[in-house]
This record gives C-alpha cells, structure tokens and sequence, in this order.
C-alpha cells in the first residue's frame, strides 16, 4: 500500500498509472466479455426459470429444453461471467499490490481469448447436445484443457509480480490472491482428470463431482472477493482494516475447512459414510471465515458510513459482504442434518449457488469494476443513475431469487419427506418459488442490461472526462472527492503524476 | 509469517483434505470387493451379480446430455439420511405380486456399468431408480411398457392422469416420416400430417431403454441390506429369482 512506499507522492502516482496502463487491455477485456456472458447467462436463467413452471414455454426446439438450458444457464454464468471477473479482479490486484507493471498483457489477453472461445464453444456444445451430463462440468470435454492451460498462462505472471515485488508488507488481500491462484488450477485439473480422464467408480465421479461444485464456490469465487473486498474496502475509506487477528482467523479457517466441504450433496449415497457428513460439517463451519471476514471488513466499513453510501464501488462491496454473512448462514440452515435431508435435491441447491455466485462474489466484483474501469480507461463513469439502477435492481434480484429459492427449496423438501402423500404434492410445491424466481430473474437481467451498456461506453473510452468521481450522494462533489478516495483515490487525469494518455 | 510458511500452509491444509476426500476414497472406490449370498441369511449361496440389460451407456449418454439429472434424482437414501423407502413405489415395490416388499436402498453396484452415477440435483420429478419396474408394474399395467414411455417422453401431459406434470416435451427426439409402404411397426399414435406417421429417433430408443432397465431393487444379500427390520423375514422366500 502506499503507506509502506519510500517513493514521493509523484512517482507513486505515476507507478500506479503505468500499472493501470500496462493491464488496461487485459482487464478491460475480463470485465466486458464477463459482463456480456452474465447477461447470457440471466437470458437463459429466465428462460429454464419459466420452463420449470410453464413447461410448454419454448419446448419445439431441442436447443431450449429444461435440461440443456439449465446448466447453459449455470456454465455461462460460473465461467463466463464469474471467472472472468474473477481473472480480471487477480490480475489487476496483484499488479498493484506487487507495485509491478504487467509485461505480458498481449498474452494474457490472447489466454482470455482462448479462455472466452473455449466457454463459448462449451456453452454451444451443451445447447446443442453435447453435454457431458456432469453437474458444472457439462461442456463437452474438448474444451476443458484449453481453459486450464490459458488459467495457467493468465495467472503466472501475477505468481512472477508477487515474486518480485519490492521488499516489504504483504497486504491481506495478497494472501487471498495468491490462495486462489493456487486452488483454482489444483480443483479444477483434479476434478476434470478424476471423472474425464480416469475411469473410477461412478459414484466416486459423483462425489468428487460435488466437491468440485462446493471447492469453485469457497475455494476460487470467495477467496478472490474477500481479496478484492480488503482491498477496496481500506482503499476507499483509507482507513486500516479492523483487525489483523480476525484476518488471520478468516484466511486459516477457511483454507482448514472449506477443501473439506461439498460432498454433503452425496449424503445418503452407497459412497464411504464419512465423505458425505464431513462434508456437511464442513459446509456448516464455514460460517466461521464468513463471520470472521465479514465483521472484520464491516467493522472498517463502519468508520466511514457517509463513504459506504456516495461511492459506487463500496455501495456494491458492502452489500457482498453481506451477502457473504446470508451465505455463511444459509451454509449453516441448509446443512444441518434435520434440515439437509429436505434441502438436498430441492430448488435450495440452486439458490445456495446464486446466492454465493451472484449475492456474495458478483456484488464485490461489480463493486472491483466500479473502481478499476475509471483508473484503465481514465474516464469517469457517465451516470450514477444508471449505476443506481444496477445496485437497486440487483439487489431486490438476488435477494428475490436466493430467498426464495432456499425457503422454497425447504418447503418442496418438506413435501418429499411426507412419504404417505402422493408425490404430485410435492412436485406441486416448487411452482409458485419458481415463477418468483423468473420474475427476479428478469430485474437481474433488467439491470445487467444497463450495467453492460453503461461498462462498453467506458470500454469505448466514452466516459466523462473529469477528475471527479461519479458519486452517489448529493453531497458537494469536489469535497467529497477528497474526503472519499484519499491520497490515492485521485485517478490521475489531471493531477501531478499524470501520464499522457495512451 | 514467511512465504514459505504461507505457501507451506496452503499446500498442507489443501493437499491433506484433498488427499482424504478425494484422491484415497477415488482409488479405494476403483473395484468394489463382490459380496456374497450365505446359507443362513439369504437361503442360497453365491456371488451377488446384479444384471442390467439393454443399452444402458447409450441411453445414460442421452439422458445426460439432456440434462435428466437436473429434475430427477437416482438415489433411495438410507432412512437416517431420507424418507424415500417409505414411498410405495420409489425404492421398488411394496407389493410385487410375486416378491412381495422389494424396496430397498440405492447400493454400490446399482450403478455399475455407467460412466457417472447420475445422483441428480433436483426432484421436479419423482425418482428414478426404479423407473423401468413402476412403468411396468402400474403404469403400462398390463400394456406396452416402451410405448407408455415413448408416449410420456413424447408429451407428459397428454396422459389423462398427469395433467399437472412440469416434465418437458421431448418431441425433438422424435421424427415424422413418410409413410411410403408399411406402417412402421414403432409408430407413435398420435397425431400427423396426412401420410406421415411419428416414428422414435435412435436417441429416443435408446433412452427409453435405459429407463426401462432401472430396476434397482433385486434381492441382496442380507449382509449389506440394511432396510427396515421387518424386511429380510419377508424377503427371503422370494430371493431366489430366475
């Protein structure tokens, strides 16, 4: 951070612009193309959403059945829009955090390249019917190792920043950058070798299966917010986090409990007894690193509550940090043994992963983009009403669409359980969580919309012109702008470091 | 805290669990030890050999890749764990005319032959680890067992019985033809174009075959049958099955 920095204020303004420039094509890339396939990914939602209580809805076509839309839907949005927000977030994180400026951007955005091509493909290959029939591993495996391969060359060259970076203090949010580079490639080529590559027993395929679903959820997907949440959260309230002891608890339970969790979706399987109920304690202590890391960062949120509201940025980091606190509970609620019986193969399942995936991990990286598009691109962004819009849509969205889902997944459970009945009562129940669940589904999409337009207009360097932050509130901007982004909040397109553009 | 340490930490807590949920159990797993029938428990000897018949890896490929597994399950968990045992018809039947109670739990050998055990995520849909013996036994009663599939995967409501079901049309695995000769003797009764009939597409075949060969409840050894305690004293003279 710049406290730890010898330099004068000049040079270090300069250091960071030069780090922004160097990673502009890259990054900028990660955020559209992810924000394009997120808003795929909410078109399919909506449509395997209304499939599930209007069956007759678009069902002439091979290429739009429930089963192939689904998990399009899924696929689209873990890898086309999660991780490529994700690889956008590390990139930019480690190249600041390490005070080094990216030499490869070509080639990182050539792996983003592959890295897209191959999603696409895979997303095409399941709509079309080629789907390997795997839960989040459906696309046809051709299009597995070129997405590994182009990980590794995306994320050597922040293993090298981080390597060679200058001599001194190792922020927190380095820690979770460097886990996630880690675990990511780990999960992700074992998974695959495990159920495509060997031939095992099927239903060990299956549970490693459900370890992989539950290890990109807290292994890759939290690890990278919780980075980017350190990060902007002290950065823009330019105060210190809260405490260094809760950070080490949130960093080690985590990295302790969560490469066990997962297989809990198993329970009840003829597979080895311990795997499934491990899993489930395991999902239930993650609460521990959710409490940990939320309290820590709220707490440092909490000195600087007028900031919290007027930025965008923290506005959207916030309101993750509090969807990882509901989704540390919901791993407590549906994982409870009384309780894991009925949420099991229930709509819960899915509202679980949306809540992680879009409540917790996207609302911080819209949160990342909010605050990394205007230093790349040296533009402010055009409107606060649009980004209003975004983060009021969203929520409601999300928190429509995960509440349901987990409440409603529980209600469907109760009438599974309820063997003496006739099973159309139980089928019955999921209808009415499910035409909720489309309805958010299309104020999800609603909001994407504008967030996509709103973050190409930028890409296309169309943003204002300005020093002065889009902000929020009503409160005077000039003001505002000092107190809310610090010494290094300035993003340099006029002050003293500034580099010339382009 | 050094890097060495941090990534020595990282490795240790990630590679421990990763070796004893994943990497062990997967290798343990690989080849299951064959149970055996005993004299005083089951009334016969041998090896259990549970037989599957019909094109299950084709018709498992199909009901992958059109994504089954995201409305129906194929799991009867243990009572501790889910109450499907209790179902009359889902973990086998609780009045085979000729075997009398012939629920049980999903067991390891159940999925033998496929590729990936297809647990499932969700149950818009009943179970289906018995489907093949449901159709046969109640739903075809008496009928044409293939054709009642072909017709539910056909259009699931147009069965009198099933006017709420929320399973989707598989039409797309089906084609019209031409009738240039002979009607073909697979024909769907339903409605076509004038001198066209219905006709299932290989996909289709090979699908409903797969679903007609989950009958996941043949009489196990008592050894590693664990259903409720009233079960082996019924079981038992009904083990012995051609």
């Amino acid at each position: 951070m710049s406290q730890a920095s010898s330099q004068s204020p000049e040079a270090d303004a300069l250091l960071r612009s030069e780090i922004d420039r160097s990673l502009r094509h890259p990054v900028m890339f990660f955020f559209t193309s992810g924000a394009a396939w997120l808003a795929v990914a909410l078109l399919l939602g909506i449509i395997s959403s209304a499939k599930v209580h209007a069956p007759g809805f678009l069902d002439s076509c091979s290429w739009l059945t429930y089963g192939r839309v689904q998990p399009a839907h899924l696929n689209a949005l873990i890898y086309g829009w999660g991780c490529q927000a994700a690889f956008g977030t590390l990139v930019w994180l480690m190249a600041r955090l390490s005070r080094q400026t990216c030499r490869a951007a070509g080639l990182i955005l050539t792996a983003g390249h592959v890295w897209n091509f191959s999603v696409t493909l895979g997303v095409i290959g399941i709509l079309a019917g080629g789907s390997t029939g795997v839960p989040w591993m459906e696309m046809p495996v051709f299009a597995w190792v070129p997405m590994l391969l182009s990980f590794v060359v995306i994320s050597i060259w922040s293993m090298v920043q981080f390597k060679v970076r200058p001599a001194g203090h190792v922020f927190i949010s380095q820690w979770y950058v460097l886990a996630a580079l880690i675990w990511f490639p780990w999960v992700f080529a074992s998974a695959h070798l495990m159920v495509h590559g060997f031939s095992g027993s099927p239903l060990m395929a299956a549970a490693i299966n459900a370890w992989y679903r539950s290890a990109l959820v807290f292994l890759f997907f939290t690890p990278t917010a919780i980075a980017a949440a350190y990060y902007l959260i002290s950065k823009v309230t330019g105060r210190p986090i809260y405490s260094y002891s809760l950070s080490l608890l949130g960093f080690w339970s985590l990295a302790i409990i969560a490469p066990w969790a997962g297989m809990q979706k198993l329970a009840g399987a003829p597979i080895p007894n311990f795997l499934p109920y491990l899993g489930a304690a395991a999902t239930i202590l993650i609460a521990i690193p959710a409490i940990a890391v939320g309290v820590n960062l709220l707490k440092t949120a909490a000195g600087a509550p007028e900031t919290v509201v007027n930025s965008p940025t923290l506005r959207f980091t916030v309101a993750g940090v509090i969807g990882l606190l509901v989704t540390g509970a919901a791993c407590v609620f549906l994982n409870v043994p009384p309780i894991l019986r009925m949420s099991q193969f229930t709509l819960s399942g899915y509202g679980f992963d949306v809540l992680a995936i879009y409540g917790f991990f996207s609302f911080v990286a819209f949160g990342m983009i909010y605050f990394v598009v205007p230093r790349i691109t040296r533009r402010e962004w055009l409107s606060s009403r649009l980004i209003k819009v975004h983060f009021f849509l969203s929520v409601y969205g999300v928190v429509t669409v995960a509440l349901v889902a987990i409440f409603g997944g529980v209600m469907q459970g109760l009438g599974q359980e309820a063997f003496a009945q006739p099973w159309e009562d139980a089928a019955m129940r999921a209808y009415p969580y499910a035409v909720a669940t489309t309805i958010a589904w299309i104020f999800l999409l609603f909001s994407n919309v504008f967030f996509f337009l709103h973050l190409a207009l930028m890409w296309l360097r169309l943003g204002r012109r300005s020093s002065h932050p889009t902000l929020l509130g009503h409160g005077h901007h000039a003001n505002l702008h000092d107190s809310i982004h610090g010494p290094e909040g300035d993003i340099d397109n006029a002050g003293p470091g500034s580099a010339p553009a382009h | 805290m050094s890097f060495r340490q941090f990534a020595f930490g990282l490795t240790a807590t990630f590679g421990f669990a990763w070796l004893a949920v994943v990497i062990v159990p997967f290798f343990m797993m690989r080849s299951v030890e064959p149970v055996a029938f005993t004299e005083a428990a089951d009334g016969k000897e041998g090896i259990y050999h549970p037989k599957t018949t019909g094109r299950v890896t084709n018709g498992a490929e199909v009901y992958a890749s059109n994504g089954c597994y995201n409305c129906h399950t194929q799991l009867i968990r243990p009572t501790y764990a889910g109450n499907e045992l209790g179902r009359p018809d889902w973990a086998g039947l609780k009045m085979d005319e000729e075997r009398g109670d012939t629920r049980r739990e999903s067991n390891v050998f159940d999925y033998q032959g496929e590729k990936f055990a297809q647990i499932g995520l969700n149950r818009l849909g009943p179970d289906l680890s018995n489907v093949g013996r449901r159709v046969e036994a109640e739903y075809a009663k008496g009928g044409d067992a293939k054709l009642w599939l072909m017709m539910h995967l056909y259009d699931p409501r147009a069965n009198p019985q099933r006017p709420t079901s929320t399973c989707p049309s598989h039409r797309f695995l089906f084609e019209e033809k031409e009738v240039l000769g002979q009607v073909p003797q697979d024909a769907l009764p339903v409605e076509s174009p004038e001198g066209t009939v219905v006709i299932p597409s290989p996909d289709a075949n090979e699908l409903v075959d797969y679903l007609l060969s989950l009958k996941r409840d043949d009489a196990v050894p008592a050894s590693m049958n664990y259903g409720p305690a009233t079960k082996p004293a019924e079981a038992k003279p009904a083990a012995p099955q051609g």
